[in-house]
């Protein structure tokens, strides 16, 4: 897939308000408030590279599709795809705080 | 676990399978790795009740307990410690070669369409919620995990 077809589809992500696309190597394509956000690349890459080594036992692949960082305002939403990691910053709608 | 009153497990692993050395020893220690002297259960016919009900617990005992000072007069020479670890690294060499390669280290591919994935509806709040809660109670209940020292781990027979 070309970058240009990639970030296509993550601009009409509704509520986005930014994404980064990050290969091993480093960042591919950013907009929005994630522009050039290299830092919030590399703490969302150890994120997802630890959520990953989790296994339930008996199946050998991680057993979820997307990984939701949830703050007050926004939401980080992150999957991986072809050796892609892509994080999407999505407006948190949902304002009741969370009591723990 | 090699600690003591767990001899009773010492040869099962976590799995409940059998452990065995990495080197089986032609000529295995004269004493039983918990440096006791091996008791023979088999009481004669000839003995009293009470001689067999001794020898019970003795035999229970030697295998309920590791001598530390027994341990501690094994002495091993230089050279056999040399001998020893060439022994093992060289099993270990052996062993690690038939092991299958290691999975590249690469992210594993969690969906084929991310866009639809990332733009799906946020996870519901009280799922959020509800996560938190058993969170925190894990949480509060691995806090006030304690250990409970009941008796001394190492004791001094008065033998008369």
């Amino acid at each position: 897939m070309a970058t240009a077809a990639i970030t296509a589809g993550l601009e009409r992500i509704p509520d986005q308000l930014g994404y980064l696309v990050i290969s091993e190597d480093g960042v591919l394509a950013s907009a929005g408030e994630l522009e050039n956000d290299e830092h919030t690349a590399g703490v969302m890459m150890q994120m997802v590279r630890t959520a990953c080594r989790f296994r339930l036992p008996g199946s050998a692949d991680p057993c979820f599709k997307r990984m939701s960082v949830i703050l007050e305002d926004f939401v980080y939403t992150v999957t991986v795809s072809g050796q892609k990691v892509f994080v999407v910053k999505r407006q948190n709608n949902q304002h009741e705080p969370i009591n723990v | 676990m090699g600690c003591c009153y767990s001899s009773e497990s010492d040869s099962t692993g976590t799995n409940g399978e059998i452990t065995e050395p990495l080197i089986n020893h032609k000529n295995p220690a004269s004493k039983p790795p918990n440096g006791t002297d091996w008791v023979t259960p088999n009481v004669p016919s000839a003995r009293t009740d009470e001689q067999a009900l001794l020898t019970s617990i003795l035999t229970k005992t030697a295998q309920n307990i590791i001598d530390v000072a027994a341990a501690e007069s094994v002495m091993m020479e230089q050279h056999e410690y040399m001998d020893k670890a060439r022994q093992y690294s060289t099993k270990l060499v052996v062993l690690s070669n038939s092991l299958p390669p290691k999975k590249a280290l690469g992210l594993p591919s969690l969906t084929s369409q991310p866009h639809q994935v990332l733009a799906s509806d946020l996870v519901p709040y009280s799922d959020v919620q509800q996560v938190s809660k058993i969170a925190a109670y894990a949480y509060s209940a691995i806090s006030q995990i304690k250990v409970d020292a009941k008796e001394e781990l190492v004791v001094q027979f008065a033998i008369p």
